[in-house]
């Protein structure tokens, strides 16, 4: 006799479940139209270009878990869940087939191994769930909010694990199961329960099963008004995620004669996924616990930021489709966002200003949730239609209008820190293998001309055939795209782009993580077609090949700050270790280190900017550097390295140094 | 209430000046408005938006002037005029901006107190004469009531209060105001806006010179910084007697 | 023939740049062979007659009448347009102040002549007069000259040099003083006094940075400012300290100052910094570190304890300005 069980034993008028599915779908189907119109409401962008990267990206964040599980405990605990409850989903669908195709497996080894596989899958939610009462109610993080969504959906979870059970064990206990090992939780319930009398287990059974199936169709009818609609959208929302360079932000198209407004200021000015979004996140709060404007007081939290976003959705959608804006906390948020602009009202400038652009919440959020083009939007809005921005900008955008760099000085000076140094100017000679790009920093700030003299050291004892570009060099416009001003970033874009291929360059070395990720990641765009490296790269290669000789090294104790543009946005976290490796360099981690590791508070223009409120960013790092002990914090960025320098002017006393690698490196030839 | 801006285009004020055949070279050198003027254009953008009216910006410059003129167009101004001549003396300047402006309907004629290229202070009071109206120079605070104008002028060591009938010529001091940014709406609108082209001719004045320049010539290179040696207390005597003495700046 | 100097009064004094054009006009007059005359305007000034005397003044034309009580542009330029035609000068002088850059140019378009501002030096060329002045903010200097008559020019201050007081004195012509109408009135003069300059429009700036240690050794600065008539700067280090307010930070996000002279006390010179005040015509600085970035852009540099020098730069600046 082979192994199976009776489908629907102990059942009668089965159909009836029909019945009840359908009108479950309808519910669903309802909430999820309505959430689909509100979708509508943003601009088209197409996101379903190859296809293969974006199942891989499902399966990578979905199925491998891969962003949940860098945090151990929310992670194991959302990974228990979600195995077993996609067991269940394939159970379920094992049991359909048959039922309902009357294809023949549901009987066997295959039944056999399915059901001890189902078993453990609902011990496993069962643990899940536990585990997330316990961190929700009792551990209590500083990052959840809770909601009585969160509770309702817990519950809901943990009835239908535990009510499943209830029935297993009640049929294996009437039906005296042979093959009950292969249930054991249900055997176990079995024998606790199998002491009853068969009519009354059969009763019970009766009215679990119904029950059972109840919570089952009402979660599904549930879902799209509750954060379990993450089920579906969060998969969605990575396949739709953008496979654009990390470091490239959304273009303005300027040609484009139809553009009657710049920027975001209304939900309409939002993409169809930028609003997509909003349902992909759970308020699980990673981005938050990473974010360095929300850990320095800043009025900043992604988090909040997507739920107001998606209240503000909401409202709009029960003014025009009658799709409900939620409950609690959620319904008053829309009831006021109703009145309140989007900039300056629903997000606050200060909100807009706060955020670095260090993209951790994006990094962190296993969602795939894209922050950063939103705050840059409503950025534009602010600088290209408002002129509105914190007033020292000002400066900013004239100075590098004016002499192609922010801190304005004079741009005949720019090649200035290379006098004496033996550096090719390319109009004086143009024929060169690489373009070293010193970045304004390089240029023009005495200590980061230590930093670009030490790169030249670098290059030619490596015997690297290099010029510079010199007074013909502009601001490769990070920090001012940043701010939101893409008007001048895309002139001074298009004007760099245009000088680079005049000189047939190839391959282009820069100074400064920020020039390089504009470089390689936005220029193409406007017309690039260099290759970029940074220099702890473009270092790294040369001690490959063999062409630079590492002569003194030093046992140097130290300590390394990722910077966010080599880091996170580049993912370059090997080079640069390797260099320092190379040099005889000790590494003392910082805790956040990494794809976690903090930004110096310089990022996305905020180095033009004050930071007024809450404490200072780059305090917050230094205090980080400083707690691993070492005696030199190096970094790759002439910001982090200016920030990081102010910094340890507190720690006067302890004698830390802070370089860039590049030096370092010098001081060992 | 109507304003007229005159404005001058000038050199960006970090623009490294050298000499090319004797004369002061225009290579590479990026233009601005005038900073004095830029405070001009902004008080003039605010004054219309508490009172209404329209702002009109003119200059008289060679045909690049007409981006800074549509920089004040970007800013919120209504129209523009350019005189178009290579011309620059400030006699000269100022005739030729009293014909122009002549027929027009303004109560408020504003401008730089200075131009950081030629350094003159002129045309405007010039302006003023011609117009023969009053005026009030450095200006640092401008409130407009009815039809007064309460000034606050900077002098040496305080300031005065002024009070004009208008119309009246008021020249902007720094201190005044923090000019706008413009948009990047505004310098889309700026682009259909009203630019008037006129030259000498057709005002019908005869541009006459009343300076002459001889020689053009760049200061010695400041010599790299003087450390001065010694003892504290000796240092500071010493620095103060260079401060007095040889740079004259007290 | 002769040249004029425009005579600048206030208080019931002679101003001292007025003085500088009388010093530098004596050595020109002589040169040109002309008369060194002054023009006088106010109410109740004639006292001051003797002072341009002093100055070698031969003669001073003296409009003392209670319409010119206040300054206003229109009556002193007609006062002074009407003299002129009458007299032909050769040249009229006034001092480049707020004062001369009002009413010179006025008076100017008034004769219909050229005039030169800012005038740094000037030299007799035959029969002319050749000036040299600043432009484009003292990177380039011309020497003009002025091609119609009367020549006009406004002086710097404090360029000139002041001659030796002599015991002279000027015939003084009294000049008939009939003022047609007044529509722009000075209604009030405020002193500066207690409250200190404005950091953007001072023409000096004594400033301070982390080296200052704590806010309670601004009052250094603060004295050394006062004996200056100068504002006090901070850098962004001290406002980040909370020791100066953010409206005095001079720096690329705070103000962009370009005074005559900037005083960096215990200042780094971080490029944030230079960004707002390297333009400043002169700069000193007084830190302890011979290896800060100040001293790059500095044209005077004490490598000190600013602690020791600035109190005595405040008692050593008292006794050279007679305060």
């Amino acid at each position: 006799m082979t192994a199976s069980r009776e489908i629907y034993w102990n059942i009668h008028g089965h159909s009836l479940m029909y019945l009840l599915f359908i009108v479950a779908l309808v519910i669903f189907g309802y909430g999820f139209y309505g959430k689909y119109k509100l979708w509508r409401i943003g601009l088209p962008e197409k996101r379903t270009d190859d296809i293969p990267t974006r199942i891989y990206n499902v399966l990578y964040h979905t199925f491998a878990h891969r962003r949940i599980f860098r945090e151990g405990y929310p992670g194991s605990m959302h990974g228990f869940i979600f195995y077993g409850f996609v067991i269940f989903v394939i159970g379920t669908a094992v049991v359909a087939i048959q039922a309902d195709l009357g294809l023949q497996i549901f009987h066997g080894n295959f039944y056999l191994w399915l059901s001890l596989l189902m078993d453990l899958g609902g011990l496993a939610a069962i643990i899940g769930i536990l585990m997330a009462y316990y961190r929700r109610y009792v551990l209590k993080p500083e990052r959840l909010d809770n909601q009585r969504d969160d509770a309702y959906s817990l519950h809901l979870l943990l009835l239908i694990v535990v009510t499943g059970f209830i029935i297993e064990g009640l049929r294996i206990a009437a039906t005296q199961d042979p093959w009950a090992a292969w249930s054991p939780v249900g055997m176990v319930v079995g024998s606790i329960l199998g002491g009853l009398s068969p009519e009354t287990i059969k009763g019970i059974h009766k009215v679990f099963w119904w029950g059972h199936l109840l919570l089952a169709f009402g979660f599904i009818a549930y879902l799209p008004y509750a954060k379990l609609f993450h089920i579906i959208t969060t998969p969605l929302n990575q396949f739709f995620s953008s496979l654009k360079p990390a470091g490239a932000l959304q273009t303005i198209n300027f040609e484009d004669e139809d553009l009657e407004h710049y920027g975001i200021s209304e939900l309409e000015h939002f993409t169809w996924k930028q609003l997509f979004d909003t349902d992909a996140c759970t308020r699980c709060g990673r981005c938050q616990d990473n974010c360095p404007a929300y850990l320095t007081e800043k009025p900043l939290s992604p988090k909040q930021m997507t739920q107001d976003l998606k209240a503000y959705l909401a409202s709009r959608g029960t003014a025009a489709s009658g799709v409900s804006a939620g409950e609690g906390e959620a319904a008053e948020v829309a009831a006021a966002a109703e009145q309140q602009p989007l900039v300056g009202g629903l997000f606050s400038e200060d909100t807009i200003w706060s955020c670095t652009t260090c993209r951790s919440c994006q990094e962190q959020c296993p969602a795939m949730i894209e922050h950063i083009d939103k705050t840059i939007g409503m950025r534009r809005y602010l600088v290209l239609e408002e002129s509105k921005f914190p007033s020292e900008v000002q400066t900013t955008f004239r100075n590098v209008e004016n002499n192609g760099n922010p801190w304005g000085v004079g741009f005949a000076d720019r090649a200035k820190w290379a006098e004496g140094l033996g550096v090719k100017i390319l109009s004086e000679d143009g024929d060169v293998d690489i373009l070293y790009w010193p970045g304004c920093a390089g240029a023009f700030d005495d200590r980061n001309k230590k930093v670009a003299t030490a790169v030249v050291k670098v290059l030619q004892a490596a015997g690297v055939n290099f010029g510079i570009l010199g007074t013909e060099e502009k601001c490769c416009g990070d920090s001012i795209r940043r701010i939101g001003n893409e008007y001048l970033f895309q002139m001074t874009a298009e004007e760099n782009i245009e000088t680079i291929k005049s000189y047939g360059i190839k391959k282009v070395v820069t100074q400064c993580p920020h020039c390089y990720n504009t470089l390689k990641n936005e220029y193409p765009e406007f017309g690039a077609d260099f290759e970029v490296v940074h220099h702890t790269q473009f270092i790294q290669e040369l001690i490959d090949t063999g062409k630079l000789y590492i002569e003194k090294p030093e046992a140097l104790d130290v300590t390394y700050h990722d910077s966010c543009y080599l880091g996170r946005y580049n993912n370059e976290y090997r080079a640069p270790r390797n260099v320092l490796q190379r040099i005889g360099a000790s590494i003392r981690e910082m805790e956040r280190n990494l794809e976690k590791s903090f930004c110096c508070g310089a990022g996305g223009g905020r180095m033009w900017m004050e930071e007024t409120l809450g404490t200072r960013i780059n305090e917050e790092r230094t205090k980080q550097a400083v707690a691993t002990g070492a005696s030199t914090v190096v970094t790759n960025c002439p910001f982090c390295l200016t920030m990081i320098e102010d910094g340890l002017k507190e720690y006067e006393e302890k004698g830390i140094k802070a370089y860039d690698i590049a030096e370092l490196v010098a001081k060992t030839l | 209430m109507n304003i007229l801006v005159c404005l001058k285009q000038t050199f960006d004020t970090e623009a490294k000046i050298e000499l090319k055949d004797g004369e002061i070279s225009t290579q590479g050198i990026k233009y601005i408005v005038n900073p004095y003027d830029e405070f001009a254009v902004e008080e003039a953008l605010k004054l219309k938006e508490a009172h209404g009216g329209e702002v009109t910006v003119i200059s008289v410059g060679p045909e690049r002037v007409q981006e800074a003129l549509r920089q004040a167009l970007a800013m919120g101004a209504d129209k523009a005029v350019l005189i178009e001549t290579e011309q620059d003396d400030a006699y000269a300047t100022a005739k030729l901006l009293a014909k122009a402006i002549e027929g027009m309907d303004y109560d408020l004629i504003l401008g730089g107190q200075v131009a950081i290229d030629d350094n003159s202070s002129q045309v405007a009071t010039r302006l003023a004469e011609e117009l023969d109206l009053p005026q009030v120079t450095i200006v640092t605070k401008l409130d407009i009531d009815g039809d007064k104008a309460i000034c606050t002028r900077e002098i040496e060591g305080g300031s005065q209060i002024v009070e004009t009938s208008l119309p009246a010529v008021i020249t902007a001091q720094k201190g005044l105001n923090e000019p706008r940014y413009p948009s990047l709406k505004g310098i889309m609108q700026a682009k259909k806006k009203e630019l008037k082209k006129i030259t000498p001719e057709e005002l019908g004045v005869e541009v006459e010179s009343k300076v002459e320049t001889l020689e053009v010539f760049l200061p010695p290179k400041k010599e790299a910084g003087k450390i001065i040696e010694g003892e504290a207390e000796e240092a500071a005597r010493e620095l103060v007697r260079l401060l007095k003495e040889e740079a004259k700046v007290v | 023939m002769a040249i004029w100097v425009v005579a600048e009064q206030q208080d019931g004094e002679i101003k001292k740049v007025s003085l500088e054009i009388l010093s530098k006009g004596q050595e020109l007059a002589e040169e040109l062979g002309v008369e060194l005359e002054a023009v006088l305007l106010g109410e109740g000034v004639a006292d001051l007659a003797d002072t341009l005397a002093a100055y070698g003044a031969s003669k001073v034309y003296l409009a003392d009448d209670e319409q010119l009580a206040d300054y206003s542009t229109e009556a002193y330029s007609q006062v002074i347009a009407e003299l002129i035609e009458d007299k032909e000068p050769d040249a009229v002088f006034f001092g480049h102040t707020a004062f001369g850059k009002d009413l010179a140019p006025r008076v100017a378009q008034k004769v219909e002549t050229g005039m030169l501002s800012d005038i740094t030096a000037v030299e007799v060329d035959g029969d002319e007069l050749i000036f040299t002045r600043p432009i484009y903010a003292g990177k380039a200097f011309t020497k003009s000259k002025v091609l119609s008559s009367p020549v006009m020019a406004t002086f710097r201050p404090n360029v000139q040099e002041l001659a030796e007081p002599q015991e002279a004195s000027a015939s003084v012509e009294e000049v008939d003083v009939d003022i047609d109408e007044v529509r722009a009135k000075v209604t009030d003069v405020r002193k500066q006094s207690g409250g200190r300059v404005l950091l953007t429009e001072a023409d000096i700036i004594v400033s301070g940075g982390r080296g200052m240690k704590g806010p309670e050794n601004y009052k250094i600065l603060e004295e050394l400012a006062d004996v200056l008539g100068a504002a006090v700067g901070a850098s962004r280090a001290a406002v980040d300290a909370g020791w100066r307010p953010h409206s005095d930070q001079v720096g690329q996000t705070g103000k962009t100052v370009s005074p005559n002279l900037y005083i960096a006390c215990g200042i780094s010179g971080a490029i944030q910094h230079l960004a707002g005040m390297s333009s400043s015509k002169y700069i000193v600085a007084i830190n302890k570190d011979e290896e800060a970035n100040i001293f790059n852009v500095a044209d005077y540099g004490i490598v000190n304890d600013l602690f020791k020098v600035v109190p005595v730069m405040t008692e050593e600046f008292k006794k050279v300005l007679d305060k």
